[in-house]
C-alpha cells in the first residue's frame, strides 16, 4: 500500500477537486436519509410505552450529540495530522469543523434540555454527561476564539491545533460518563453489540438519522474546506480554473 | 532556573499580590451577595472557595510567560539548546510557588470566614495546593498558546476554564468532605492524578505552543 | 392530523426540538455555501487584479 493517496489528498488542488466532486453525493444522500428518518421517527414509529411521543426527540437529540463528538474528534485528528505532517489541507479541515461542531453541540444541549424537562422534571441538571457536553461547547468556542486572535493563518492553524488535541480528552469522558458515573442520563441503548434494546420500527429511523447527519457533516465540511483552501492558497495557478468554472 | 524566576518576580512584588488580593475580594463578595449567616455560607463554602481560587489563578496566568516573552528572553532560552519542555516546567513550578502556594495558604482564612470548622483547614490547604498545581499546569498551556495575543485575559479564561473544570469538581468535593469531617481521600487522589497528568503532559503541549508562537 | 401535531401532549417539547435542529441544519448549509461563494468571489477578484499568473 503506497502513501501516495495520502499525499495527494494533502495537495490543495486535488483535495479541492475531490471535495467538489463528492459534495453533491454526500449532500443529497444526507437529505434523503434525514427526510426518511424524520418520517420514520415522527410518523411510522409507535409511541414509547413509557414516554409516549416525547421520546421522538431522540431523532434529533441523539444524532446532534453524536455530531458534537464526532466533529470534535475529526477536528482533533485533522489538527494532529496538520501538526505532524505540516499539511495545509488538514488544517483547513480542522478549521472547517469548529462552527459545525459548536452548533450541533448547542442543538444537543437544548433538545436534551427540552426532553429532560418532561423525563426528569427539570430543564437542566449538573450530571456528568450534560456538564461535560457543556464544557465541549466552551471548548469549541475557545478554539474559534483562539483562531481569530491570530492574524497569521499558519500560526492560528498550529496554535488552535494544539488546543484541539489537548481538549480531545473530553470526548471519551462524555461518551463513557454514563457508564463510569451514576448518571441521570440514559446508558447507551443503541450502540450495544448484540441485541439492541429498541424495537426495529424505532431503531431504523434513528440509524438513518445518524447516517444522514454524518453525511451532512461531510458535505458541510467539504464545502467549508474548499473555502478555506481558496483563502489559504491565495493566487496559486490552479485556482484560476477552479473558480471560473 | 526556578530560583531565577522567583528572584525576578520578587522585583515586581506588587504584581504577585494582585491575584491573592483578588482571591480575598472575590471570596468576600459572596457573603455580601448571598447572606452573612455562617450556616448558609458553610453550605456554599467549598464551591465559593474553589471558584475564587480558580479565577485568581487564571488572573495569575498572565504573569507566567508574558514578561519573558515580551523582552525576548523566552526566545533566547528557547534557542539556547536547552530543552524547552523542562524550561517551561521550571517556569510553571516557579509560578506555582509564587501564586498557587500562597493561594493554598490563604485558603484556610477564606474558608474560616465562610464558616468552615477548624479541623477541616488542613484538608483544605492540601486540596487547594494540589488543585492549584494542576491549574498552573493547565493554565501554562493556555498562556503559551496566547503568548502573542494582546489583551488576552478573556481568551485565556475561555481556554483555561473548560479544561480546569475537573479540578474544580474534585477540589470542591474534597473540600466539602473535609468540612463535614468525612474522609476526603478519593477526590484528593483524583486531584493528585490530575496534577501528575498535568506534570507529564502540560509542559510538552506548552512547549509546542511556545515554539509555534516564537517562529 | 391533530393527533400528530399534538404529539400526545408533548407538542411544546417535541416541535421546538425539531424546529431548532432543522434550523441549525439549514443555518449550517446556508452559511457554508455563503463562505464558499465569498471565497470564490474573492479569489476571482484577486486573480483579476493580478493579471495573468506567472
Amino acid at each position: 500500500m503506497t502513501w501516495t493517496w495520502f499525499h495527494r489528498l494533502g495537495s490543495p488542488p486535488h483535495a479541492y477537486a475531490l471535495a467538489a466532486r463528492l459534495t453533491p453525493w454526500f449532500a443529497w444522500t444526507a437529505a434523503a436519509l434525514i427526510v426518511a428518518g424524520l418520517y420514520g421517527g415522527l410518523v411510522l414509529a409507535p409511541p414509547d410505552y413509557q414516554q409516549g411521543d416525547d421520546f421522538r426527540i431522540i431523532y434529533v437529540h441523539a444524532p446532534s450529540a453524536w455530531m458534537s463528538l464526532m466533529v470534535y474528534t475529526t477536528m482533533a485528528v485533522s489538527a494532529a495530522v496538520g501538526l505532524i505532517w505540516r499539511m495545509k489541507v488538514a488544517h483547513a479541515v480542522a478549521a472547517s469543523c469548529a462552527a459545525i461542531g459548536a452548533s450541533f453541540t448547542f442543538a444537543a444541549l437544548v433538545t436534551g434540555s427540552l426532553w429532560g424537562e418532561r423525563m426528569w422534571g427539570t430543564y437542566w441538571v449538573w450530571d456528568p454527561r450534560l456538564t461535560f457536553e457543556l464544557i465541549l461547547l466552551f471548548q469549541y468556542m475557545g478554539y474559534m476564539g483562539l483562531r481569530s486572535a491570530f492574524d497569521d493563518v499558519q500560526r492560528a492553524d498550529r496554535a488552535s491545533a494544539v488546543l484541539a488535541v489537548v481538549g480531545v480528552v473530553n470526548v471519551p469522558i462524555i461518551h463513557y460518563s454514563v457508564i463510569w458515573w451514576n448518571s441521570l442520563h440514559q446508558a447507551p441503548s443503541v450502540m450495544q453489540l448484540g441485541r439492541p434494546t429498541m424495537p426495529a420500527a424505532m431503531l431504523i429511523p434513528l440509524l438513518m438519522m445518524f447516517l444522514g447527519f454524518t453525511l451532512l457533516f461531510l458535505a458541510l465540511l467539504l464545502v467549508r474546506m474548499r473555502a478555506e483552501i481558496l483563502d489559504r492558497e491565495r493566487t496559486a495557478t490552479w485556482i484560476r480554473e477552479a473558480v471560473t468554472s | 532556573m526556578v530560583a531565577r524566576d522567583i528572584r525576578l518576580a520578587f522585583r515586581k512584588r506588587g504584581q504577585l499580590v494582585q491575584p491573592l488580593a483578588f482571591f480575598a475580594i472575590v471570596t468576600t463578595l459572596f457573603p455580601l451577595g448571598i447572606s452573612p449567616e455562617l450556616s448558609r455560607l458553610r453550605d456554599v463554602a467549598p464551591g465559593v472557595l474553589w471558584v475564587s481560587a480558580l479565577l485568581a489563578s487564571v488572573l495569575a496566568l498572565e504573569l507566567l510567560f508574558r514578561d519573558d516573552a515580551q523582552d525576548g528572553t523566552l526566545e533566547q532560552q528557547a534557542l539556547s539548546g536547552q530543552s524547552l519542555t523542562w524550561l517551561l516546567f521550571a517556569k510553571t513550578v516557579a509560578h506555582w510557588l509564587l501564586t498557587g502556594l500562597p493561594l493554598s495558604l490563604m485558603a484556610p482564612l477564606a474558608a474560616l470566614s465562610l464558616g468552615a470548622p477548624i479541623v477541616s483547614l488542613g484538608g483544605i490547604v492540601i486540596s487547594v495546593a494540589l488543585g492549584s498545581v494542576a491549574l498552573s499546569l493547565i493554565g501554562s498551556i493556555a498562556a503559551a498558546l496566547t503568548l502573542g495575543v494582546k489583551r488576552s485575559g478573556a481568551l485565556l479564561s475561555l481556554l483555561t476554564l473548560p479544561l480546569s473544570m475537573p479540578v474544580l469538581i474534585f477540589g470542591a468535593r474534597a473540600t466539602e468532605l473535609a468540612m463535614t469531617g468525612a474522609a476526603f481521600g478519593p477526590p484528593l487522589y483524583l486531584l493528585g492524578a490530575l496534577a501528575v497528568l498535568g506534570v507529564t503532559l502540560a509542559p510538552l503541549a506548552a512547549a509546542a505552543a511556545v515554539r509555534i508562537n516564537l517562529e | 392530523m391533530n393527533v400528530f401535531l399534538e404529539m400526545g401532549g408533548y407538542a411544546a417539547y417535541v416541535w421546538p426540538s425539531y424546529g431548532l435542529t432543522l434550523g441549525i441544519i439549514i443555518l449550517n448549509v446556508v452559511w457554508a455555501r455563503r463562505l464558499l461563494a465569498r471565497s470564490r468571489a474573492e479569489a476571482r477578484r484577486r486573480l483579476a487584479t493580478r493579471g495573468e499568473p506567472r
